[in-house]
């Protein structure tokens, strides 16, 4: 039977049920988010504060709340629903949307790379200590983990957790070990950790070597030089094969070949044994006679091992499967590895199996043992680990921006034209004292030395030119006059400066005139800070000598770029990310003379916003978002560094990602203009997880 | 597979703890855990209306197993106890309580989570280095190279466990039991990484309790008829012992995933049974006396092993399989073709036994860590609860081996570590916030709510009506009995605080426990003497009561930090 409802694909309803998600994933959200329990059909309960997690249990029925899931599941906050709850109120009144929705596409396409990399970029850090070798010191992957697990795990256990996470990280790799070593983790995490319930949490811990949640099924101490043999058949050969056929004519026979079978049972393993081979891994089981012959030969054996188990140690050893011979010969086996120890480990009264194994690849094998009153916190953990991996991976990854710059002549202002060597990739001079630098700390020691390594840069940049349209494009935003004009009127802290228009237009009347000074320096760190801090803190300074050239090909209307943006760019946590994005965005909201682009520039702007206010929601007074916002905002326009009240760094890469994924989720939203409900069991397996079911 | 039905939306509740519901749940909960705790704790019984049987029962694993919640806090809250209590055994309804307790003063406080979760921890970790410093004064060595400390903590598992109806006569005579049976299984070459050997349990139910025992070995139940076949043994030197792991029936089973075919005529069960009687001669010709198997033995090779006076018993069961392999020091046979020498092992002797009603063929073994406790009690509930409290009392052992130190019982520690902690949160707070957020009227807050969570805890033991007194020198516990003479003098009317290391014949200020009182600090440091002199003292695992401290407040933190609850009502 098929029935089939079909409801107009309004906004309004977009808008209501983001509504409610947004309340629900905004409690989770930061380092004040708090937990949501969930239970499972099967009756087991679950903790979580993983937006993908919590909508995934809500068995959402809309179609668009559906698609939202979609995000957040593969993203890293959930907060973004906030972020499209923020942008539907804008188009209450709006009838184009497939209009907007084209207008949202070639932004996400060709504008936001463009902010990202020319304005954004200048006030990125780099997690690595030093760029060229991508080494990382302990402590900023301390601040990394630390940001991270705050949003990801129960309050009372994320300095605990992100401390095991940054342990495990050193214990597991070298520092040679690239990218490959976050791919086998990443794969194999499940095999790599072990949950033990009814201990505390803080018993969890790492264990050197390989875990397996298994037990031996013969077990035999053994030292000295141990070999293994990896197996994924059963070593005593059978009557028959698959597909074959064996046919016994007398009794004798069916006794003889039972003997051969035992004596090359036992020949087998007794060759096993002559090549000290001490442990039998195998995915199937053994029979008996495998068994017994493996005790007397002082043979430990392991059975039943998961597909992903066995990859996982092949991985790891480079080993592949012993095919028991088949014409007997007492040459030396060929895939058999050197093992450190086996033994069984016991943890809360069950035994494991624990491996020594010598790694041939760059990750050094350790194993989580992962401790919690629960299964539902032990399951947390694992999947905020996991998670935390996840995002290292990306971080450790250099992103491609493609955008499109336009110039325009037509206020007779200079234009905007900035080239870029999409070829070149240009990398930071070490700057030595092996941790982050922070703009905000120690600016004038740094500077000193700094100031050389300037010199060498302003070389390597000096085809580039100045935007020179940005001053004046700083000073009407910031003046409070022209709040109240604003159409945009959501974001609360410009009607808050607005009340407070008497003080604030006193406090930024120096303001401007500091900016019309430092015009001439700021015009430079634009170009030359791309990508490094340790610039930035110089040219913040002002210290510099002013670059100017002059670009030969002026006048061109459009031009096509592409740059990179380097491995481990960090920013600091508390909505710097969102406040610095909404501040360029508005600025080039005001440089735009295409009517929607502005628009969609101011929307996104304000939406953006949404983050930092719900991180900020508990705090009062000086910490509280209005007085932040002021802050921050003060500081982009004097120049001056943004001064976090929060420890913590966070990937650029995951926002940006989950940027572009809500841009996409909200075009395709907006485009659509019907729901078809169908009540018909679906089709094809495929199919059942479809979206829009259009 | 596919689902034949689409699934419906969860239900998803925001501020959980705040509603009526889930505080009654938690209430009904709490009152049922409190009035199970302690000696004079009340029984409950549970059954259910499906079938089973009727089990009473006042311990926290059987009544937490038994009981259904449905409230997913109510779940995170006994799973998590559950949990707590399969890894030690003990300390479940302490567990429990606290953080029932702990969950109902924060509440009622009214702070925020972030406050409250941080305190909590910051309380906890005072709590437990408190209990692991070496001025705690509250615990104490335990000593093995006697028996009194020992028994002191098995007998304060017993006493604490009134379903398992013991008299006074025969608590002292299982409790002996227990200690005898634990330090059976210790190896007497104990060198470096010591290996515990195994108690079994081996039930005899509808005897007296008095008649339960220990005895080095395995007891393998057998029928009369069967044992009385059984040839005696007459050997001076120790028997030679084969143990088979495979079957020894004579089915061929695994033969590939190809087809065999068998021609007509060719009975392969007489090839089977022809190899059977080779393997027969084998044991015979390698003076084998015992042939045991986890499976079945051919009667034809069962009647051919006796006919040669060997022993054969067949399905032992996989459970026997383990420590009969630890005890007789053999290899498990898989293999019915060649045997190597090497895979047998020996006993001392074999005999049959008669317990009550029951048969057994016991093996003794050359050197013990392997033994039998023939547990015996009048019904199938109290002895299921008198066999959990065994399973408890030999664990707790074990992990008294682990950390030698044991908590005094009966309150006493929880009034000494509420004392402890007021007096640490009343002089020093800036130690404890340190570079935290918070504020010293928020520390005394939740140091108020957590203290007085302790102190109901132990207020829990009282079940019929009498008061309960703290002193102000050691902060432990008296216990006053109802409808006493009004404060007339106290000296008179207590003799013993709880865990019975004190009397009251010392110079002793009491005051009634939740009046509030000024901060004392607690008599650190034990005095030696004491302890040594001291005969009948309550005891507590160390162990399992850190663990039972943390998993309560880490479990009362997860749950105050709950914002929503989502459902899935699939």
């Amino acid at each position: 039977m098929l029935s089939s409802m079909a409801a107009a694909g309004s906004v309004k309803a977009a808008l209501q049920v983001a509504e409610v998600l947004e309340a629900i994933v905004s409690c989770c959200v930061g380092p004040e988010g708090r937990q949501v329990l969930c239970t499972k059909p099967t009756g087991e309960v679950l903790l979580s504060r993983n937006g993908g997690r919590l909508l995934e249990a809500l068995h959402l029925e809309h179609p668009i709340a559906r698609g939202l899931h979609a995000i957040t599941d593969r993203e890293k906050d959930p907060l973004m629903c906030e972020n499209i709850q923020t942008h539907g109120r804008h188009w209450k009144n709006c009838s184009r949307w497939k209009f907007i929705s084209q207008a949202l596409l070639t932004f996400q396409t060709q504008i936001l790379d463009g902010i990202m990399d020319q304005y954004l970029s200048r006030h990125f850090l780099s997690i690595f200590s030093s760029a060229k070798e991508r080494t990382l010191c302990r402590s900023s992957l301390e601040l990394l983990l630390e940001a991270y697990f705050c949003g990801r795990v129960g309050r009372n256990n994320h300095k605990f957790i992100s401390q095991l996470m940054c342990d495990y990280f050193f214990k597991c790799m070298t520092c040679k070990s690239g990218i490959g070593v976050f791919e086998l983790v990443d794969d194999h995490f499940v095999e790599l950790n072990v949950g033990v319930t009814g201990l505390p949490v803080s018993d969890s811990r790492i264990i050197a070597g390989l875990v397996l949640q298994k037990d031996f099924s013969v077990y035999r101490p053994a030292d000295g030089d141990m070999r293994m043999v990896i197996v994924t058949e059963t070593i005593q050969p059978l009557f028959s094969t698959s597909g074959s056929e064996f046919i016994l004519n007398s009794e004798a026979q069916f006794q003889t070949s039972q003997f051969w079978i035992m004596e090359k049972t036992k020949a087998i393993m007794k060759h096993l044994h002559s090549q000290n081979v001490k442990l039998l891994i195998s995915s199937v089981k053994q029979p008996d006679l495998v068994s017994y012959y493996a005790g007397v030969n002082g043979i430990s054996v392991v059975e039943c091992l998961s597909s992903e188990e066995v990859s996982l140690i092949r991985r790891i050893i480079g080993l592949s499967p012993f095919v028991p011979p088949q014409a007997f010969s007492q040459c030396e086996i060929p895939n058999t590895a050197l093992v450190k120890f086996c033994k069984p480990l016991i943890l809360r009264s069950k035994r494991y199996v624990h491996l020594g194994l010598i790694s041939t690849c760059a990750f050094i094998p350790h194993s989580i043992v992962l401790c919690g009153p629960v299964h539902g916190l032990i399951e947390q953990h694992e999947d905020a680990l996991h998670g935390a991996l996840k995002m290292l991976r990306q971080l450790f990854k250099d992103l491609d921006l493609n955008y499109m710059t336009q110039t325009n002549d037509q206020n007779g202002t200079s234009s905007l034209f900035i080239y870029k060597n999409s070829g070149e990739s240009y990398q930071a001079p070490d700057p030595g004292n092996g941790s982050i630098q922070r703009p905000y700390q120690d600016t004038v020691a740094e500077n000193k030395d700094a100031l050389e390594k300037t010199q060498t840069y302003l070389k390597v940049h000096s085809n580039l030119v100045i935007p020179d349209v940005e001053l004046e494009t700083y000073i009407p935003y910031s003046t409070p006059t022209l709040t109240p004009t604003d159409t945009f009127q959501t974001v609360e802290t410009l009607t808050c400066l607005s009340l407070e228009r008497n003080r604030l237009t006193d406090y930024y009347e120096p303001l401007l005139k500091n900016n019309s000074t430092a015009y001439s320096t700021r015009g430079n760190r634009i170009e030359i800070s791309y990508e490094n801090l340790q610039v930035t803190n110089i040219t913040r300074k002002g210290s510099m000598l002013p670059v100017s050239c002059k670009l030969p090909n002026m006048g061109t209307s459009q031009s096509y770029l592409s740059s990179s943006m380097p491995a481990g760019c960090v920013l600091p946590v508390g909505g710097n990310f969102e406040i610095l994005l909404h501040y360029y965005l508005l600025n080039y909201a005001k440089k735009c003379h295409q009517s929607e682009e502005t628009m969609v520039s101011m929307i996104i702007a304000n939406a953006l916003l949404g983050i930092p206010k719900v991180l900020y929601k508990s705090k009062t007074g000086k910490y509280s978002f209005p007085h932040t916002y002021i802050r921050a905002v003060h500081a982009l326009q004097t120049n001056q560094p943004l001064v976090s009240s929060q420890t913590g760094l966070e990937s650029v890469m995951g926002k940006y990602q989950l940027l572009t994924s809500v841009l996409q989720c909200l075009t395709k939203i907006l485009t659509i203009d019907m729901v078809i409900t169908v009540k018909r069991h679906p089709q094809k397996v495929h199919n059942q997880d479809s979206e829009d079911e259009l | 597979m596919s689902r034949l039905e689409a699934k419906k939306p969860s239900l998803c509740k925001s501020e959980p703890l705040t509603t009526e519901r889930v505080r009654t749940t938690l209430s009904v909960l709490k009152r049922i855990v409190t009035s199970c705790y302690g000696p004079s704790g009340r029984l409950k019984q549970l059954h259910n209306g499906f079938g089973g049987y009727v089990c009473t029962t006042s311990q926290s694993s059987a009544l937490l197993s038994h009981l259904l919640v449905t409230h997913p806090i109510l779940k995170i809250l006994t799973a998590s106890i559950q949990n707590h209590v399969s890894s030690f055994s003990d300390c479940g309804l302490f567990t429990a309580i606290l953080c029932c307790n702990l969950i109902e003063n924060v509440q009622r406080l009214g702070l925020t989570p972030t406050t409250v979760i941080r305190l909590n921890k910051h309380l906890l970790s005072l709590c437990i280095s408190y209990l692991k410093s070496e001025t705690c004064g509250c615990r104490i060595p335990v000593d093995f190279s006697s028996t009194q400390i020992l028994l002191c903590l098995v007998r304060s598992i017993l006493t604490s466990k009134p379903a398992c109806m013991l008299t006074r006569k025969e608590t002292e005579h299982v409790s002996a039991l227990i200690l005898r049976a634990f330090l059976l299984t210790i190896p007497e070459n104990a060198e470096g990484h010591i290996i515990l050997g195994k108690s079994l349990i081996v039930p005899l139910k509808g005897q007296r309790v008095i008649d339960s025992t220990v005895l080095p070995g395995i007891l393998i139940e057998m029928s009369e008829v069967q044992l009385m076949r059984l040839l005696p043994i007459k050997k001076s030197t120790a028997l030679k012992v084969a143990l088979f792991c495979t079957t020894l029936s004579g089915d061929t089973s695994d033969t590939g995933e190809g087809t065999v075919v068998v021609s007509y005529g060719v009975s392969l069960e007489n090839a089977v049974l022809d190899q059977l009687l080779n393997l027969g001669r084998q044991l015979i010709s390698d003076h084998v006396d015992l042939v045991l198997c986890q499976k079945v033995i051919h009667p034809s090779l069962k009647q051919f092993l006796n006919m040669h006076r060997i022993i054969a018993i067949d399905r032992i069961g996989v459970t026997l399989m383990e420590p009969l392999t630890k005890m007789t020091g053999t290899q498990p046979i898989g293999s019915l073709g060649s045997i190597c020498p090497n895979s047998y092992g020996s006993v001392k002797d074999v005999c049959t036994a008669k317990f009550g009603s029951k048969h057994f063929f016991h093996l003794i073994p050359n050197e013990a860590t392997i033994c039998s406790l023939l547990l015996c009690n009048r019904n199938d509930t109290a002895w299921d609860e008198l066999k959990l409290t065994c399973q408890t009392a030999l664990h707790v052992l074990q992990l008294t081996l682990k950390e030698p130190w044991a908590l005094l019982g009966g309150g006493c520690t929880e009034t000494h570590l509420a004392a402890y902690i007021r007096h640490k949160t009343h002089n020093d707070p800036e130690s404890i916030l340190k570079d935290d957020e918070c504020t010293q009227t928020e520390l005394q807050l939740i140091a108020e709510a957590f203290c007085s969570a302790l102190e109901s805890v132990v207020g829990s033991l009282e079940h019929d009506g009498g008061e309960i007194l703290t002193d102000m020198k050691y902060g432990h516990l008296w216990s006053v009995q109802a409808d006493s003479p009004c404060v007339a003098n106290w000296p008179d009317l207590l003799s013993q605080c709880g865990c019975g290391l004190y009397n009251s014949q010392e110079e002793l200020n009491w005051s009634f426990l939740r009046s509030t009182c000024r901060p004392f600090v607690p008599q650190s440091c034990l005095p030696h003497e004491a302890v040594v002199s001291a005969s009948n003292l309550t005891l507590d695992c160390l162990t399992a009561k850190l663990s039972g401290l943390q998993v309560a407040v880490e479990t009362a933190n997860l749950i105050l930090d709950l914002s929503y609850v989502i459902e899935d009502k699939n």
